[in-house]
């Protein structure tokens, strides 16, 4: 218990002593302090520190000395570094000031739990300054008179404190203020020294932990000047193309030093500068003459300078100064090359003459003109021809033959000596052999293997080989004992095309080329490929060449890839050479994809998908089986044909029976009278004109057509109005053959068509004739394909002309037929029998129509022709008057039986007495 | 003439003389542009005629070439440290009179004024090779200058600077006369440099 209230009254009284004014003698008074005060350490070194407490603070606090703990920076020193002194004083001790750190602070604990502070200290770590090293010194001169000398030296390792460096000079007799530097630690300027005195240059380091020097560095700043290089430097050409003068002025005076100067100079737009020699430049002077330059060619020089026994140091050299040298005259011909065009014809040569222009160490000026030389070689007498060009080529039109042209350039100076080339009339010489390309960067060198023979030189042409334009040649000179050059300018992915011609002493030989490429690169595209044809199993692929400016190399070779749409995909690879390919063991009927690939060197490209299709049948398939089938078909038709030519007699007898001559059957004696009796229907109702669409007109020619009456030609009248097309003539009976068709005789006539529906078994042939043999002519006769005998239907008429049914079956049919009829069917049959009587004129004028048409062939309307009727009447009837001259009778004696006999006769004689379609 | 029997001593005489020269002959241009500077900048006719500085040795002296070499060195010495002393004078009074306001005047005084002294070390230690005892300065200097009005003090500086240009030329010639081989000696060559 007195224990606790010990240290409560310690820990009071130790912040009264720190806290009380009056007891300190100022604001604070510590219980202790550390010696030493804020010491500066060097770095490494053992360290000692003591803490000593007041004695006041032990008597009233009982703090004693071995309470006190030590702290670096809130860390807790271990103790096995304390010494208790004695009661009031510990220490400690680091044996390595780098584990140091500030504050280092003395604490007690009070009660052995309550830590004061009594004080602290700060640590300063370092190390002393090291020997300043390579101390140099360099004099700048900055003009005439001022000469600051700088100092750089080596300051050492880093101190981690203040260090003070500065640079000390002096004089055996004088002394020099420090130089201090600025900013730096390491150099420092004397704005001005004196020359020609030793002067001792040295550098002091100091900080806290010591002071260090450097060696000292005795000279004489005269032998350390960088001088100011020359200025005002001037080049002049002088009389000498190959000299140019160059003056200048030096900075620097000749009481300071002497100097001896460098001079360097280049060709504008070379980068590699020459120097003149030194010792041609090492005594003192302010002007030097370059020699040994090229005539007309700009030089720049520069220029600097140093003292002149080699102390010191050169100086900065000047800004280049340009010069020109004079002209001279050109020191070599140009080079000169040909070529030949002898296309238009073979005795006569175009020749394209070419020069190179001269390099400007070459023209040694401006050229100002050439002068070409010819002279043909063949022909000794043939006169020089001399021409002056101011460009670099010329054209000549000279015959075939041996030439020799000399070209000379020409500058203010003077001439160059000529250059001379041979032209020979054929180039009969040897070639060079293997050559060769070969790729060197962007250079493209050319190779080959000289002749056996003495080469001259040799020209290597190029050109640069497009499909959008001309090769344009460039060449190149060679001497005759290279065998390769490198060529410039050549493009990458561009073939050219390279020749190389051996020029001899008398003569020059036949150029050998090859193509070459500096870089290929894979095509720009691809081929595009088609078909050409295209089978059940193959098809026929063709395409283009790519053009040269689209290959960018060579083609090495071309692949086609197809393949089915669903199928693996077929590669093919085609030689290069080849615009043609045909595709084998297709699939028949079915869709192929092809695609074309080009390649070179460098990759490939394709060109467009192409899709065709696969025929379903092979060539000649189609044909194999049409062809027999045709022939089968033909050969049936055939043996049909022969069996019924065989067999005709069997077939006419079932399909086309004998009729048997009317003008031989009994009834040749029959009267036309007759049947006038009968007569009693009208025309029209007895012969619809419809009637006749079924019935082939059969005209049986007489010796004379005007035998015919004119009742007999009613009938084609009636046909010619309503089928113009169906005329037909027949040689006799039965001219619609078996053959025929009772449909074919009438064809275009609906109305025919329905009154052979009406009466399809029953047909009819109207048969007009004359009078066969002087007998009286039957006028109309119509026969009935029935197979019955005719006969037997007369028999039958026979027996049935009295019978007064049979008028009215035979009413019944031709009403049946006749109900087509527009004009007729509503008029009654008497009124029409009046009309026809009436209409008997009519009737003849219808004949003569049928005439006029064969003749004009100009059909007339039926209006038109009864309005010409009346007007052709006359002449008609005096006509046929005076071409028969029964038949007016006939007509007078009964006029209204013969208008309407061609019409009505034999149905009226078949349907009185002979067949009647059941 | 002892120490001039080594052959460094003769080296170092050799080449005390070489810089010597040199020396005198900047020294002697950099004078030369003083000058015009000098009359340009205290308003001076540079034709003016200027009477003998008192305390500086003549530098025209007759029989010249019948003193030998010590003569010859202690008449240099004489002449610039009293050269010294009025160059440190004029300085002092340039600053004066004009402050900092012409201090590149002022620097070519300064420089001017190390040369001579550089000058004077370079005599002492050709006396000291000689071995001959350097006279003291006390007995050497100009006597004290009156006070001198500013006029005056302008034309005695001009004086300063003539008869400073004369003594360089005089004195590159002495060193010269000097560098050359004695007969006692041979065996240091002669220098050809020229002020």
């Amino acid at each position: 218990m007195f224990s606790r209230w010990n240290w409560v009254a310690c820990g009071f009284y130790l912040l009264l002593n720190i806290c009380s004014p009056e007891a300190s003698g100022g604001l604070v008074q510590s219980c202790g302090h550390i010696i030493p005060e804020s010491p500066v350490l060097a770095l490494g070194s053992n360290f000692t520190a003591l803490c000593i407490l007041n004695e006041s603070c032990l008597d009233f606090g009982n703090i004693y000395a071995n309470q006190i703990i030590w702290k670096i920076k809130n860390r807790l020193v271990p103790k096995e570094q304390y010494r208790e002194i004695n009661r009031t004083v510990s220490s400690v001790t680091f044996n390595d000031t780098s584990s140091l750190a500030t504050p280092l602070t003395c604490n007690i604990l009070a009660d052995g739990q309550i830590e004061q502070n009594i004080y602290g200290i700060t640590v300063t770590v370092g190390l002393a300054p090291e020997k300043p090293r390579n101390l140099s010194c360099i004099v700048h001169q900055l003009s005439r008179l001022r000469y600051p000398m700088t100092c750089t030296w080596n300051p050492g390792r880093h101190t981690f404190l203040d260090t003070q460096f500065r640079l000390r000079y002096s004089w055996p007799q004088e002394t020099f203020p420090d130089c201090i530097p600025k900013d730096v630690n390491n150099s420092c300027t004397i704005p001005d020294v004196q020359f020609f005195v030793n002067t001792e240059i040295w550098v002091e380091a100091a900080n806290a932990l010591g002071k260090a020097e450097s060696d000292p560095l005795v000279l004489d700043p005269v032998d350390i000047v960088k001088p100011l290089p020359p200025h005002n430097l001037s080049v002049s050409s002088g009389i000498l193309p190959t000299v140019l003068k160059l003056s200048w002025e030096n900075r620097i005076s000749d009481a300071v030093m002497k100097l001896k100067f460098n001079i360097r100079y280049r060709i504008i737009g070379d980068r590699n500068w020459m120097e003149i020699p030194s010792e041609d430049t090492a005594s003192p002077r302010t002007s030097f003459s370059v020699q040994g330059l090229r005539p007309y060619t700009e030089y720049v020089f520069s220029i600097r300078c140093m003292k002149e026994d080699g102390v010191g140091y050169w100086s900065d050299w000047t800004e280049v100064k340009a010069g020109i040298t004079t002209e001279d005259k050109p020191s070599k011909g140009p080079p000169i090359w040909r070529v030949i065009d002898a296309s238009h014809s073979p005795a006569s040569w175009t020749v394209h003459l070419m020069w190179k222009a001269l390099k400007p160490f070459e023209a040694n000026g401006v050229i100002l003109q050439y002068e070409v030389t010819v002279r043909d070689k063949s022909s000794l007498s043939s006169p020089l021809k001399k021409y002056n060009v101011t460009s670099t080529n010329h054209t000549l039109q000279l015959p075939n033959g041996t030439y020799e042209v000399t070209v000379i350039a020409r500058n203010r100076i003077g001439a160059s000596p000529p250059s001379v080339l041979l032209i020979p009339a054929s180039n009969s010489k040897a070639p060079v052999k293997n050559l060769r390309t070969l790729p060197k960067h962007d250079k493209l060198w050319v190779g080959w293997t000289a002749p056996n023979s003495y080469v001259l030189k040799y020209v290597i042409e190029w050109c640069l080989v497009s499909s959008s334009s001309d090769c344009i040649i460039e060449w190149q000179i060679a001497l005759g004992d290279v065998q390769g050059i490198d060529l410039k300018g050549i493009k990458p992915f561009k073939c050219y095309l390279i020749t190389v011609y051996p020029l001899y002493a008398d003569g020059q030989g036949s150029g050998q080329s090859v193509q070459a490429y500096l870089k290929q690169d894979r095509p720009s595209k691809g081929p595009t490929v088609q078909t050409k044809k295209v089978g059940k199993a193959e098809a026929v692929l063709t395409w283009n060449h790519l053009t040269v400016d689209e290959q960018n190399g060579f083609i090495r070779n071309y692949t086609i890839l197809y393949k089915t749409i669903d199928g693996n995909e077929t590669v093919v690879t085609v030689d290069p050479s080849k615009t043609e390919y045909t595709l084998s063991s297709l699939t028949s009927d079915t869709l192929y994809t092809v695609r074309m690939m080009a390649s070179t060197d460098n990759g490939s490209r394709s060109g467009p998908d192409f899709t065709f299709t696969t025929q379903k049948f092979g060539k000649g398939e189609i044909e194999a089986i049409v062809v027999p089938v045709c022939l089968a078909f033909l050969l049936i038709v055939l043996l049909g044909v022969l069996f019924c030519f065989n067999k005709r007699d069997l077939i006419k007898k079932h399909i086309w029976p004998i009729v048997p001559d009317p003008s031989k059957s009994n009834i040749a004696q029959w009267s036309p009278q007759v049947p006038a009796k009968h007569n009693f229907n009208s025309k029209d109702q007895m012969y619809p004109e419809g009637s006749f669409t079924d019935v082939s007109v059969v005209e049986i020619e007489a010796d004379d057509k005007k035998s015919f009456s004119e009742q007999d030609l009613k009938p084609f009248d009636l046909l010619k109005k309503e089928k113009s097309t169906s005329e037909g003539h027949s040689s006799g009976i039965g001219g619609s053959s078996c053959m025929s068709s009772p449909r074919q005789s009438v064809s275009d006539s609906d109305e025919g068509e329905t009154t052979q529906n009406t009466s399809s078994t029953v047909q009819y042939s109207t048969v007009v004739l004359n009078g066969y043999r002087d007998q009286t002519p039957v006028q109309v006769f119509s026969r009935s394909e029935s197979t019955q005998p005719l006969l037997d239907s007369e028999e039958r008429s026979e027996d049935h002309a009295g019978g007064g049914d049979s008028t009215a079956q035979r009413q019944q049919y031709f009403r049946q037929n006749g109900g087509q009829d527009e004009t007729s069917t509503d008029r009654p049959c008497f009124e029409r029998t009046k009309q026809i009587t009436h209409a008997n004129e009519g009737d003849l004028v219808g004949f003569v129509q049928l005439q006029i048409s064969g003749q004009s062939s100009q059909p007339l309307g039926l209006g038109m022709e009864k309005n010409t009727q009346e007007a052709a009447l006359s002449n008609v009837l005096q006509t046929s008057t005076e071409g028969q001259t029964v038949r007016p009778e006939t007509v007078e004696e009964n006029p209204l039986s013969v208008d309407e006999m061609p019409k009505s006769y034999l149905p009226q004689t078949v349907r009185q007495g002979g067949y009647m379609p059941q | 003439m002892a120490a001039a029997d080594s052959p460094s001593a003769a080296l170092r005489r050799r080449d005390l003389c070489s810089r010597g020269i040199r020396l005198a002959g900047k020294m002697r241009a950099d004078v030369v542009d003083l000058l015009d500077a000098y009359v340009e900048r205290q308003g001076l006719d540079a034709s003016a005629s200027v009477a003998a500085v008192e305390g500086v040795p003549p530098a025209a002296v007759e029989r010249w070439d019948e003193q030998t070499g010590t003569q010859r060195l202690l008449e240099n010495l004489a002449a610039y440290r009293a050269f010294r002393a009025l160059l440190a004078q004029m300085l002092e009074e340039q600053r004066e009179q004009l402050g900092d306001a012409d201090a590149a005047l002022g620097r070519a005084l300064a420089a001017v004024l190390l040369q001579v002294s550089a000058f004077a070390y370079h005599l002492e230690e050709l006396l000291r090779l000689e071995s001959r005892g350097i006279p003291g300065e006390e007995g050497a200097g100009p006597p004290p200058p009156p006070r001198l009005s500013l006029f005056e003090q302008k034309l005695r500086g001009l004086g300063v600077l003539r008869e400073l240009a004369q003594w360089a030329v005089r004195s590159a010639r002495d060193l010269r006369q000097l560098a050359k081989p004695s007969p006692a000696a041979g065996s240091a060559p002669g220098l050809a440099e020229s002020p």
